[in-house]
């Protein structure tokens, strides 16, 4: 395979503080404060000075422009992108000469600045055609989308709510291994049974967490790579197939839980890298609800169509299992980062450096997104 | 369902004619493709089958069957007290349409037939519902 770009740095903002600081009535800072901490720590990371940099990819949730200003960067390539395709458009920046160098910076106040992703402010729902044909029904919040997505998934398989509570258990161990996450306390299935209904059939803790942050990454071409970094997390291979036909009325979450768009991410990650998913040591998903989970597990062959259920409760995700899964915690129980923390977990399990929740000897991580049908994957290695 | 009123629609370019036909003669029409009978269900410019942007506004059966449902228990619209269900209801003619069953579903309801009520609300609206056909 051919390794064009590497991470060679990572960083993040105070999670668990400004947790606690925004649960006090504090506002520890704006979205450009996050991305400027988590910058600073990326570069003290990577070793590098910010003159050493001539890329910039900023989150959905700041402006490009302005953080630029902030971080007092001029640069020769820049753009704004979601986690997931910042690190593609990275990587091809890099391929096409564009930039050598990039820094990619997220900051995020939702929670201090009162975010939400239901009811009449859902991030601007008017603008959105979901929002428009659902709304007059009292549907609203991605929440229900994925609880309407489980319901019709438990209906063809016969997985129980019962067996979806492995996610939230597993991801809780890994929590309680993580000194940045949020939530710590582990859970058993008999706590996640017991926990409300937020939407049924999804539970309490099925949910994300909404807090504020930053998070940053830096990315280098190869060459550059290895003369800075002892370490680099290589980007082994990318993909990404998009369903948005019918989206509106929810067709590819209903009917096919966007497996077609996963099995054609799964040939270009695996394919083009001679790897295959008993290759992979970490899985990490993108996880705004617990049902991302499963679903990625089928679309990525780790196990068979209808099976997501029985290998979770009996090979495992959780650290010690089959396939150890959002080992930080994830969204659910350690930072929502919309998919960037995911990213640093991927460079840290890779490092080693991840302490009591390490799955010892990683060499391969995927990294898996499939946020409104748009099915992305990363495989992160290391030599 | 006990909800009254509707929260406010933002109803676009395409999005009229819809609703001022429920609000007329009590009927849901959807965009049918006037060259290759494809229906439109979100309403829009072009025919997702052959891109023809012409359309005829013909009434549907109202019959269908649901894809999945959820129940609220945790109240987002001041219009939506929970707790209440949503459904995804596939019409014979092939659109998925998000709505309400008038009655709370006591078992799961994926495959069920389910037909068409348009129900007054309280601010004129008139919004296609669903019931059970056995109901």
């Amino acid at each position: 395979m051919k390794r064009t770009a590497a991470v060679i740095g990572v960083g993040h903002s105070d999670w668990v503080g400004d947790w606690h600081r925004v649960r006090a009535g504090e506002r520890p800072g704006d979205s450009y404060h996050y991305g400027a901490t988590a910058f600073r720590a990326a570069i003290k990371d990577a070793g590098i000075k910010r003159e050493d940099i001539d890329g910039l990819i900023v989150g959905p949730t700041t402006a490009y422009e302005r953080m630029a200003e902030v971080l007092h960067m001029d640069v020769r390539w820049g753009d704004q992108a979601d986690a997931v395709l910042s690190v593609l458009q990275a990587v091809q920046a890099i391929e096409t000469g564009a930039a050598d160098v990039v820094a990619l910076v997220y900051g995020n106040d939702q929670r201090s600045a009162g975010i939400q992703y239901g009811g009449p402010q859902a991030m601007g729902g008017d603008l959105f055609l979901s929002y428009v044909y659902h709304a007059p029904w009292g549907m609203t919040s991605q929440g229900a989308l994925y609880a309407m997505t489980f319901r019709a998934y438990a209906d063809r398989y016969g997985i129980s709510e019962r067996d979806l509570g492995h996610v939230a258990v597993a991801q809780r161990q890994g929590a309680a291994r993580n000194p940045n996450a949020i939530q710590r306390k582990e859970i058993t299935l008999d706590d996640y049974m017991a926990a409300r209904y937020i939407t049924e059939p999804l539970r309490l803790f099925d949910y994300c967490l909404i807090n504020d942050g930053g998070v940053a990454l830096i990315i280098a071409e190869a060459g550059i790579a290895r003369k800075l970094s002892d370490n680099p997390v290589w980007i082994e291979s990318t993909g990404r197939f998009d369903l948005n036909r019918n989206a509106t009325s929810l067709e590819p979450r209903l009917t096919d839980f966007y497996r077609p768009a996963q099995q054609a991410v799964a040939e270009q990650v695996f394919g083009t890298s001679g790897l295959d998913p008993s290759d992979i040591d970490v899985f990490q998903v993108y996880d705004s609800f617990s049902v991302h989970i499963p679903l990625a597990l089928e679309g990525y062959g780790y196990c068979g169509v209808g099976e997501a259920g029985k290998f979770m409760s009996e090979q495992g995700i959780g650290l010690g299992g089959k396939l150890p899964t959002n080992t930080s915690g994830g969204h659910l129980s350690e930072t929502y980062m919309q998919g960037w923390a995911h990213q640093i977990e991927c460079v840290r399990q890779l490092r080693g450096e991840c302490g009591e929740r390490q799955v010892e000897g990683t060499k391969r991580v995927h990294y898996s997104s499939d946020v409104a049908g748009k099915a992305v994957s990363i495989i992160y290695g290391r030599d | 369902m006990q909800t009254t009123k509707t929260p406010p629609r933002i109803l676009g370019l395409y999005d009229v004619p819809m609703w001022t036909f429920l609000e007329q003669d009590r009927q849901l029409r959807l965009q049918c493709c006037t060259d290759c009978g494809t229906w439109r269900y979100p309403p829009g410019p072009a025919c997702p089958d052959c891109l023809s942007p012409d359309s005829d506004w013909k009434p549907v059966s109202g019959q269908g069957e649901v894809v999945s449902w959820v129940m609220f228990h945790k109240e987002y619209l001041p219009e939506y007290p929970a707790p209440y269900n949503v459904v995804a209801v596939r019409l014979d003619e092939g659109p998925i349409l998000i709505s309400n069953l008038i009655e709370d579903p006591a078992e799961n309801v994926i495959g069920k037939r389910v037909k068409l009520v348009p129900v007054e609300m309280d601010d004129g609206v008139v919004l296609p519902r669903f019931e059970l056909e056995s109901a």
